[in-house]
């Protein structure tokens, strides 16, 4: 009897929270026109979400996205972001030239530039910044995104030149390394008759000349690996260099090498090793945004912490409890202090995505970061007006292992490409767009897009079947491949709901269409990455690429180097073509040329290209000047509170400058 | 007593060191690193990396450079992540936060649960004993990722009476959500232990006796009783009275609390070494303390452990 009772007040229980949980979806999918309160906060402030805690406030240090967040309103460098496109635009740097070739710019800054601590702000402390994230001992995640600078990667990997003590001579690079694209014009010799760059009739006086200027207009010099075992093996393969090395003596490149110099108080000259028409842009990652040089040799490695950091951007640091809160607050030092709209930026590091938005939804958080919607909910949310919907320079495909049997057959990747419907997984994924290539879509205008063939199943099976596995259908209409070795593929993903689903929907393509059912396997994230640097699975595997910078060759270039993209696919052609591309200066036939080694990449099919990711984050109606951009990089400086309820943002608010 | 309190504080000492080790040798046997993440970083980046954290050098020197500061000083090092944080500042920052809600926690425990637990022995197999059992059930079997989320949305989001998450210090109204969401399952098995303890008790022999004695059923239900009934409690809330103070993953995270079980989760998830085997270490050493404090109040409740 007493078991009766008990089941009976259970099941009471249970039927009351059942009905709290209807509760809940009910309070969702009211339909209010935006997702809870609307009532701006009574400060001008701004909280948000970063995502996770930061690993440190110095911006060369971490490469983390949330990092990234913070670091626009904190520091600055020659140029920032614009809020809406992303392209550069004046910062520190007043105004710039850009010689004919892109490979050498001379950027000139303003006098007004103050350091948080009042310090004036000049040429040195960019030297200072781009020479330390270079260093080895800062060992700067980021170091890589600055190797474009002449010498750069040479000092980042402790190489050294090979100089003949006598006659004080370097060695040259192009005596010893084969396909050395031609030097850049800032590497050539000065040619008084020619001008390196295109005159500007409101330049009256030129730039100054410098001896280091000189020195770096002379071809590049040759470097070896630092490390003697490494040197001995390069020297034992090449009996060429060898002889030539013998009796020479090895100078580690150093700081002062690098190609970047203060040619006066406001003037700063980069030397490129390479054309970078896109480096421009490149200019405003975090990686060449500036840090104080006393205050980072007066405290070492607790410079950033909250007791001594001291800032360039629009805001300052005025309380970082770890965990808990970054507060910044208004820097009246920056220079362009006067149009900084917000007084304070609270951002908040939580990572539980339903916590995000139940804060946003009381009215505890202004906006969130992006992506932070959970999958379920978007369809309720979507419907509300601040819901940011736009494309995102972002890409989703499935990475393969090429070097594996049966995948290393081509044939067999197009076969398990052709027979995903991208545009079903669009549908289901609801906040993306189906992805064919390898550049996300409409992101870079006038670029021209190759268009691989989409879903094709039955092409899919006479491919596979050419690979030697057979389709055929069976009685009831579906398919089946008996000979293809199913035990060498499996679907490889790192632990999360989400990502199940994911592979479930991917395995059950490949079985309806192929006959072939892939084993799903998942792995803790860590676990997943070193499974995929190390090439230690067979089949495939989930990836993502977001751009460094807005350019194309931020996806083109991950397969420009081996061993970064996780498919062990690595072609010299490949290499080739976007060299040359790169070489172009003409950017519409530059386009072109990088389109031809996407598709001839896309040939090859080392990943299966999914979705263009869109945005999907929620940002309150008084909320204005923080567009949703293709990098979600939202200078700070721009963001306000409207409190005039007639000019408040009723849904996405448009990217185009005015 | 003293010499038994010395001895158990001694043989704390090599079992923490053992701890440690262990820990350092399956950190060190998880793969990835704690640099690593979607975008794959340069062989000469890592290599830089490597060497600034001294990861390029051989184990033993690696296990030497973790321990002997560790035995000298009880100092855990830096962080591998958060980059120039101290892991002894960290675990001294959020120690306090996951104390604060723990220790709440752990009192409003005790509080509900013996009364609870007491009044449902006392009145057995009465309205009272079916209702607050029947609670109790639902205390154990509700995970608190649940029971978390489902207080969020009728007290915050529904009748906006309490903020959703944050800490806001000590005391706030934020603490109310995290405290009784953590608390419900030990409230539970309180009032469960505290009413099959008394049960046990209430039909002994030295309560028949004192209810002959003439002793009003108060000081027999509270001098009496109770004392005996609380045993099993009191050797389970030793050890939960160090997981809740060390901090829970699950509440931390739903209502944001930078506490320790927040750092200890993502410090794991991270890789970051020196901060693992921080919170390891403080975790046994505290969770060590608590059951050294069990066995002085059993002794101290129960005259025939004390003369064993």
């Amino acid at each position: 009897m007493r078991s009766d009772k008990l089941k009976h007040i259970v099941g009471l229980v249970l039927l009351a929270s059942l009905a709290l949980a209807n509760h809940s979806c009910t309070t969702v999918s009211s339909n209010e026109e935006f997702f809870g309160s609307t009532t701006p906060p009574a400060r001008n402030i701004f909280r948000y979400v970063t995502g996770d805690e930061p690993e440190t406030l110095d911006p060369t240090i971490s490469n983390g996205q949330p990092e990234a967040r913070l670091y626009l309103g904190l520091y600055e460098g020659l140029v920032e972001y614009n809020p809406k496109t992303l392209a550069p635009e004046p910062a520190l740097a007043e105004r710039w030239h850009i010689n004919n070739d892109s490979s050498e710019f001379t950027f000139h800054l303003r006098s007004t530039g103050r350091w948080s601590n009042g310090d004036p702000i000049d040429a040195n402390d960019f030297v200072y910044s781009f020479r330390r994230a270079l260093a080895k001992e800062t060992a700067s995640k980021n170091a890589s995104m600055a190797y474009y600078l002449k010498y750069g990667q040479a000092y980042n990997e402790q190489r050294v030149f090979v100089r003949d003590p006598k006659t004080g001579e370097f060695l040259l690079a192009k005596d010893f390394v084969q396909d050395l694209p031609t030097e850049p014009l800032s590497g050539s010799a000065i040619d008084p008759a020619k001008s390196e760059y295109i005159p500007d009739p409101k330049e009256t006086t030129p730039d100054p000349d410098s001896a280091f200027h000189h020195l770096m207009h002379t071809p590049q010099r040759l470097t070896l690996p630092g490390d003697e075992k490494a040197r001995n093996k390069r020297l034992d393969a090449d009996a060429k260099l060898k002889e030539a090395v013998a009796g020479k003596e090895f100078v580690g490149v150093k700081a002062e090498d690098i190609g970047v110099e203060a040619v006066d108080k406001y003037t700063l000259r980069i030397s490129l090793s390479q054309q970078a028409p896109f480096f421009l842009g490149l200019l405003a990652h975090q990686v060449y945004r500036i840090v104080p040089r006393k205050i980072v040799e007066q405290y070492g490695n607790t410079w950033a912490h909250a007791e001594h950091i001291v800032t360039c951007g629009p805001f300052k640091v005025k309380l970082w409890k770890p965990y808990d809160q970054l507060v910044l607050e208004r820097d009246p030092m920056y220079w362009d202090a006067a149009n900084v709209k917000l007084d304070e930026i609270y951002f908040y590091p939580i990572l539980d995505n339903s916590t995000v938005m139940n804060m946003y939804k009381v009215g505890e958080l202004d906006a969130m970061y992006n992506h932070a919607v959970p999958n379920p909910w978007v369809h309720i949310i979507k419907t509300k007006k601040d819901y940011m919907d736009k494309g995102e320079a972002a890409i989703d495909y499935l990475i393969i292992n090429t070097t594996k049997f049966p995948l290393n057959n081509p044939k067999v990747r197009k076969a398990f490409n052709l027979s995903i419907d991208k545009e079903a997984y669009a549908n289901w994924r609801r906040i993306v767009k189906p992805l064919n290539g390898f550049m996300p879509e409409g992101m870079f205008p006038g670029y021209p897009v190759p268009k691989p063939e989409p879903f094709n199943p039955a092409e899919a099976r006479r491919l596979l079947g050419e690979a030697g596995y057979p389709v055929s259908q069976n009685a009831d209409g579906s398919f089946s491949c008996p000979k293809f070795p199913v035990g060498e593929v499996e679907f490889v993903y790192n632990t999360q709901a989400q990502n199940r689903a994911f592979a479930e929907w991917m395995q059950a393509q490949w079985k309806q269409n192929l006959g072939v059912t892939v084993g799903l396997r998942n792995l803790e994230w860590k676990t997943f990455l070193e499974a995929k640097e190390k090439l230690e699975f067979k089949g495939f595997m989930r990836g993502a690429w977001g751009a460094d910078y807005m350019d194309p060759f931020t996806f083109l270039s991950l397969f420009y180097t081996g061993g970064e993209n996780g498919t062990g696919w690595e072609d010299p052609k490949y290499v080739a073509m976007l060299d040359e591309a790169n070489r172009m200066l003409d950017p519409q036939k530059r386009y072109e040329l990088l389109a031809k080694a996407e598709a001839y990449m896309m040939e090859n099919q080392p990943i299966i290209p999914l979705d263009t990711t869109s945005v999907n984050f929620l940002k309150k109606p008084y909320v204005k000047g923080m567009y949703p951009n293709p990098a979600s990089l939202y200078p700070w400086k721009y963001v306000y509170i409207e409190r005039d309820r007639a000019k408040w943002d009723y849904g996405t608010p448009s990217l185009t400058a005015e | 007593m003293l010499r038994f309190i010395v001895r158990r504080l001694l043989i704390t000492i090599p079992t923490i060191l053992v701890v440690i080790s262990i820990t350092w040798v399956l950190v060190k046997l998880a793969p990835g690193n704690f640099y690593s993440g979607e975008k794959r970083l340069s062989p000469a980046v890592e290599r830089n990396i490597r060497e600034k954290y001294g990861l390029d050098k051989p184990w033993y020197q690696q296990y030497g450079k973790t321990m002997w500061p560790i035995i000298r000083h009880l100092d855990f090092g830096t962080s591998l992540k958060y980059e120039g944080q101290s892991v002894n500042t960290i675990i001294k920052r959020s120690f306090p936060v996951s104390a604060a809600v723990g220790l709440l926690a752990y009192l409003l425990a005790l509080v509900v649960g013996i009364t609870v637990g007491s009044i449902a022995a006392l009145k057995q197999n009465s309205k009272w004993d079916y209702t607050s059992m029947a609670f109790a059930m639902l205390g154990i079997s509700i995970p608190n990722f649940v029971l978390g989320p489902i207080l969020v949305l009728i007290f915050s989001l529904g009748l906006y009476w309490l903020p959703p998450s944050r800490w806001e210090g000590f005391p706030s109204r934020n603490l109310i959500l995290p405290v009784v969401t953590l608390s419900a399952l030990y409230m539970a098995y309180i009032a469960r232990l505290t009413r099959a303890g008394m049960l046990e008790v209430l039909r002994s022999d030295y309560i028949r006796t004192a209810r002959a004695k003439g002793l009003s059923e108060r000081d027999v239900v509270l001098k009496h009783a109770l004392r005996g009934g609380l045993m099993p409690v009191i050797s389970y809330t030793g050890p939960a009275f160090a997981f809740l103070l060390t901090g829970t993953v699950v509440v931390e995270r739903i209502f944001a609390l930078p506490g320790l079980g927040n750092y200890f989760i993502q410090a794991s998830l991270n890789r970051d070494e020196p901060l693992i085997i921080g919170i390891v270490a403080f975790i046994a050493i505290t969770l060590l303390l608590m059951n050294l404090l069990v066995d002085i109040a059993y002794a101290y409740l129960d005259p025939r452990v004390r003369y064993q």
